[in-house]
Formats: C-alpha cells, sequence, structure tokens
C-alpha cells in the first residue's frame, strides 16, 4: 500500500477545445487534510471530478487509493465524496434516502450510519423532510453527511462551507478536524482561504487549469522562511538587521511592517528572537509577529 | 483477476443492482407519476374498449336489421355473424389459420384493444422512464450513485425497476379488460380467460421489455431528459416507418429489408399458439432490448458525469 491516497501524473482533461486541466501533477499523502485552491475556472472541480472517477482524463493518469478512479467498483466503501452542484434526487425523505445510499455502500447497518451520518452535520430533524423541501444549507449539509457515511478512508469535499452561515460552517470545519484526527485522508476544495490554511496541511494551487505552485502549507505560506514584525513606534535600522546571523534580506513593507527573511534550513524562532531583541535594544515598540505570508497573500502572489 | 476475485466482484455487482432495483420502484410506486400513467393507460384502454364494443353492437345490429329485412332465419343471421368475425379475427392475425384457431375463444374487443394498446404501448413506456437516467446525469445526482456503485449496476438497476413497474401495470389493465370481456361475453369461460390472460399478459411483457431497453437507451444519450423524450419518440416514429415501407415494398421491393430492423415487425407472432413462430418472435424482441441495453451500457459507461 503506497503512503499516498491520491497521485496525479500530467492529468489533462479537455471538454471539446476548451483545456480545463493542463498538465497537474501532484500528490496528497494519506492522513493528511489537503485543499484544491484556485480562483474560479481555475480546474479545481475538473480535478476534484476526475479523483472521484466522474470525469475521464483525456491524457495522463491518476490513482486513488492504489487504483484507477474509472475502474468499475474499485472505489466503493473506500471513498466518501461530496460533489459540487449535485442535487439531491427529489421524491426521497432524507433519512431514507442517506439508508438507500449507505446500503448500496454495503455498509452492514445502514439505518444506523446514516442517523449517525446526519447527526455529526447536526441535521437529525430532516430525518423525515423530503429532500426537494430541505433549504440550501441544509441539503449541503445532507449532502456531506452521505460523504461520512461509513467512515471511507478519503473524503473528498467539494466546496463544503459555499452558502453555510458562519456558525454551520464552524460545525462543517469540525467535522473536517474530527476526520483529521480519525487518520482519514480529506481533499478540501474551496474558495475561502483563510479556511483552508486553518485546516490543511497541504494545498495545490491551480489556476487557469495548470497547477502554480503544490506543497505543505509551511512551504506554500513560507513559514519557515520568513517573518514580519508589526512595528508601533520608533526607527527600524534596515541595514543592521539585515547584517544579522541567518537574515537573508529585511525591507520595511508600508510603513509599519518589517518583513525579514531567514537563510533556509535555520530554525526560524532562533533568528526572529535575535530580530526582535535587536529591535527592543534599539527602542522600537513591536505590536506583533507573524510567520510566513497569509495564504490569501500568498495565492494572490502565484495567480 | 482471480476467479474468486471476479465471482466477488460480479456478486456485488448483483447486489448494487437489487438495492437500486429495489428503492428505485418504492420510489415510483410511491411516486404521483406512477398513479397518473396508470389512469391514462387504464383510460385509453376503456375508451378503445368502449368504441369498438360500441361500433361492434352497431355494426352487429345494422347486419341483423338487414337480413331480417331480406327474410333470413336465425340460423343464417348466426353464420353471418360469425363469417364477420372470422373476417375480423383473419384481418388481426393476417388470416394465420393456427392463430385464428388459438384466439378464436377470445372476444373481437379484447383483441383489438390488444393491438391497439401494442401500437401505444411504447411511447407510454417512453413517457414512464425517459428521465430515468438524463433525469440523474443533468442535475449530477448520479454522482453520489456512481461513488457507491458500479455504472453498470446503476443502469441495470433502473431499467429492472422500470420493466417491473411496466409488468405490474400491464397486468392491471390486462386483467381489467379480461374481466370487462367475461362480464360482457357469457361464453368466455373462466379458464379461456385465465389462459389468455397469462397469453396476452406474456405478450405485452416480451413488447415491452424491448421498449424500456431502447428508452433506457435514449435516456442514456442526453443530459435533458425533455430531449431523451424527444428523441425517443423520433426513434419510435423512425421504427413505424421502417415497418410501414418495408411492408409496403413486397417482397421484392428494394426496401423490404427495412422492416427487419425495426421492433414492430415482429409483433404479429406474439399470440401465435406455435411455441417456433413465438420463440422467433420473443428471441427478435430479446435481441432488440440486448442491443439497446449494451448500447446504454456502453454509451454510460464512456461519458462523463
Amino acid at each position: 500500500m503506497s503512503d499516498l491516497a491520491i497521485e496525479l501524473f500530467g492529468v489533462s482533461k479537455r471538454f471539446g477545445p476548451k483545456v480545463a486541466v493542463n498538465n497537474v501533477s501532484f500528490s496528497v499523502p494519506r492522513g493528511a487534510v489537503f485543499g484544491l485552491i484556485g480562483p474560479n475556472g481555475a480546474g479545481k472541480t475538473t480535478t476534484f471530478s476526475m479523483m472521484c472517477g466522474y470525469l475521464y482524463p483525456s491524457e495522463g493518469s491518476l490513482k486513488v487509493m492504489d487504483v484507477d478512479p474509472a475502474t468499475p467498483g474499485a472505489l466503493k466503501g473506500r471513498l466518501g465524496a461530496l460533489p459540487q452542484d449535485a442535487v439531491l434526487p427529489p421524491g426521497w425523505e432524507t433519512g431514507a434516502l442517506l439508508t438507500y445510499w449507505a446500503r448500496l455502500s454495503g455498509l452492514a447497518e445502514p439505518e444506523r450510519e446514516a442517523r449517525e451520518a446526519l447527526e455529526q452535520v447536526g441535521l437529525m430533524e430532516a430525518w423525515k423532510v423530503q429532500t426537494q423541501a430541505l433549504s440550501h444549507g441544509m441539503a449541503k449539509r445532507a449532502a456531506m453527511a452521505q460523504a461520512l457515511m461509513g467512515r471511507p478512508p478519503l473524503v473528498l469535499l467539494d466546496e463544503p462551507t459555499a452558502g453555510l452561515d458562519p456558525r454551520i460552517a464552524a460545525q462543517v470545519r469540525q467535522v473536517i478536524r474530527d476526520m483529521k484526527e480519525k487518520r482519514q485522508t480529506v481533499v478540501v476544495s474551496s474558495h475561502n482561504l483563510q479556511e483552508l490554511e486553518e485546516l490543511c496541511d497541504a494545498a495545490a494551487i491551480l489556476d487557469k487549469g495548470s497547477l502554480a505552485q503544490a506543497g505543505t502549507m509551511s512551504e506554500l505560506t513560507g513559514q519557515g522562511s520568513e517573518f514580519r514584525v508589526q512595528i508601533a513606534r520608533g526607527d527600524v535600522l534596515i541595514p543592521e538587521i539585515a547584517a544579522l546571523a541567518d537574515v537573508t534580506d529585511a525591507r520595511m513593507e508600508g510603513e509599519s511592517v518589517l518583513r525579514v527573511r531567514i537563510r533556509g534550513g535555520v530554525r526560524p524562532e532562533e533568528v526572529i528572537s535575535r530580530v526582535v531583541g535587536h529591535l527592543l535594544q534599539h527602542g522600537v515598540l513591536i505590536l506583533g509577529v507573524s510567520r510566513g505570508q497569509r495564504l490569501e497573500d500568498r495565492v494572490l502572489q502565484l495567480l | 483477476m482471480r476467479d474468486s476475485a471476479r465471482f466477488a466482484h460480479i456478486l456485488d455487482g448483483l447486489k448494487e443492482t437489487l438495492v437500486i432495483w429495489s428503492a428505485e420502484l418504492r420510489r415510483a410506486v410511491r411516486s404521483g407519476r406512477a398513479v397518473v400513467l396508470l389512469g391514462l393507460y387504464s383510460m385509453f384502454s376503456a375508451l378503445v374498449l368502449l368504441v369498438v364494443g360500441w361500433l361492434a353492437s352497431e355494426i352487429r345490429s345494422a347486419v341483423s336489421k338487414q337480413l331480417e329485412t331480406a327474410g333470413a332465419d336465425a340460423n343464417a343471421t348466426a353464420q353471418v355473424g360469425e363469417e364477420m368475425r372470422k373476417g375480423v379475427l383473419g384481418f388481426l392475425t393476417s388470416n394465420d389459420t393456427a392463430m385464428m384457431e388459438a384466439l378464436a375463444q377470445v372476444p373481437l374487443e379484447v383483441l383489438v384493444v390488444f393491438k391497439i394498446t401494442l401500437f401505444f404501448l411504447p411511447a407510454y413506456v417512453a413517457l414512464m422512464g425517459f428521465d430515468q437516467l438524463s433525469g440523474e446525469v443533468g442535475p449530477r445526482s448520479m454522482r453520489y450513485l456512481t461513488v457507491r456503485a458500479r455504472r453498470s449496476s446503476v443502469l441495470l438497476g433502473k431499467f429492472l425497476s422500470q420493466a417491473s413497474l411496466l409488468v405490474g401495470l400491464v397486468l392491471l389493465i390486462d386483467l381489467a379488460i379480461f374481466i370487462y370481456a367475461r362480464i360482457a361475453n357469457p361464453d368466455f369461460g373462466f379458464a379461456d380467460v385465465v389462459l389468455n390472460l397469462l397469453k396476452f399478459w406474456l405478450a405485452a411483457i416480451v413488447f415491452s421489455l424491448a421498449y424500456v431497453s431502447l428508452t433506457t437507451l435514449c435516456s442514456s444519450l442526453f443530459r435533458s431528459p425533455a430531449v431523451s423524450l424527444v428523441f425517443n419518440f423520433i426513434l419510435l416514429f423512425v421504427f413505424w416507418l421502417m415497418d410501414t415501407i418495408g411492408r409496403a415494398s413486397g417482397d421484392d421491393g428494394k426496401l423490404r429489408f427495412l422492416r427487419y430492423l425495426s421492433p414492430s415487425y415482429y409483433a404479429g407472432d406474439l399470440l401465435h399458439p406455435k411455441l417456433a413462430e413465438f420463440g422467433a418472435s420473443g428471441a427478435a424482441y430479446a435481441g432488440f432490448a440486448t442491443v439497446f441495453l449494451l448500447g446504454a451500457y456502453a454509451v454510460l459507461r464512456a461519458r462523463d458525469l
């Protein structure tokens, strides 16, 4: 068994003349929470759909849990998926529909699985409600619940919090954290970069169908390579800071933010302490220190 | 793949089919559409039955009056009535002696209704199942199914649920027609009613399963249910046209082979008492059903969802 839950090798997808995904390669380690990041039309949902076996790649190959997702029945019981924009079929009570799907997944106690999954997303009151009568948020949670049934080792969530109110969105994030604790691999596609930064161990940034960058969250945000100091008052002596050990670059961003780059392989806390000590010695008052960039800034820089 | 793994794979696929079949059938039975279609089908059959019954009765009474005016006795009137019946039966069975003998006990109204409903049954089947796949592919709810079941299981489960529903609805309608025929014709004995009911039901099943498969194929081709329905009706019309042109070409015409490509051509022998004739007709319908289903699977297997 590979250590990777998902592997993409030069995957492309064309819809007629339009290239939706172009030669994308990255991998998702088992047990990680992995983000798929990108603006509208970046190819996130297409990539997600290929991982689930909904779409076939035009070129390249991909493996999900060591198998080709296009192989009939290969991912049964090993993959839970929340597809974006997939409508729940009408004419079903939510509980009956989830029980039917749990039975189809071959789960031993379908009704119990359905109840537990609905409880997990806080939607037990919808058990007897017809799917077409569910609000957008409730339908989204019901769809999320079906992905959780049977606790599959890999869960793919396409925009899981889009359109949810903040309280429910926080509940969904907690569900993702719980899955991480249980060593389930989770892939989350989202526009909410703050949410992804908080949840994910690693991510792939897509733009116009191509991979802009992939790596751990620390690599993407440069947490080990730079930090920022918010200055309240005082004069910052840039040449002196730049001359400190293991500092490769120091400059002001605007009037009150000092950005410092660190030499690779060095423990950041030592350099941060050194720089902060220097500033305090020279009478500079500090409001705060943050490591790396915010993911949002990094993504805006890349795209 | 090792034999045991292959066996487990097949068994799992069958289980999926069974789960989908039972769930879809339950949903269909509970849905309003099944009731509406049952109402539509029964009203249509009742209308045909009433019109045909009224026409037959009018013709019989007009002929009786004319014979009375001509001074014919009761025996002669009965003989003319029997000749008329044979004439109509001959028309309905293409003058096949064996079939005429086998259907001698069946009231003409039942035969006419059966023939007419066979003509409209494909349209009824299309109305019943046009969205079985396109209705799931368009709004992408199919994606919830295909992460937990093979596409072949989804196709087969949905086809079987449509087929089961149709088998039940046709039985209900046939039963109603035969009960009416029994009440209207006291000479139509109970044993004949049961035997012919089974025969007509079986014939309708064999006939309609090919059209359920055709509807499944049309539904697999498009994302929009409305487009599936229109395309289904177009194909029905094309098949009817092929049969008509093929028959009109006679035995020597260049287009005579067209009729063999149309399912409707094989409907004539579905009530044939000889096993060989019925078997050939049944085999043709089974062939069409298989081709349409395989086509639907090929489309569904290859398509992006």
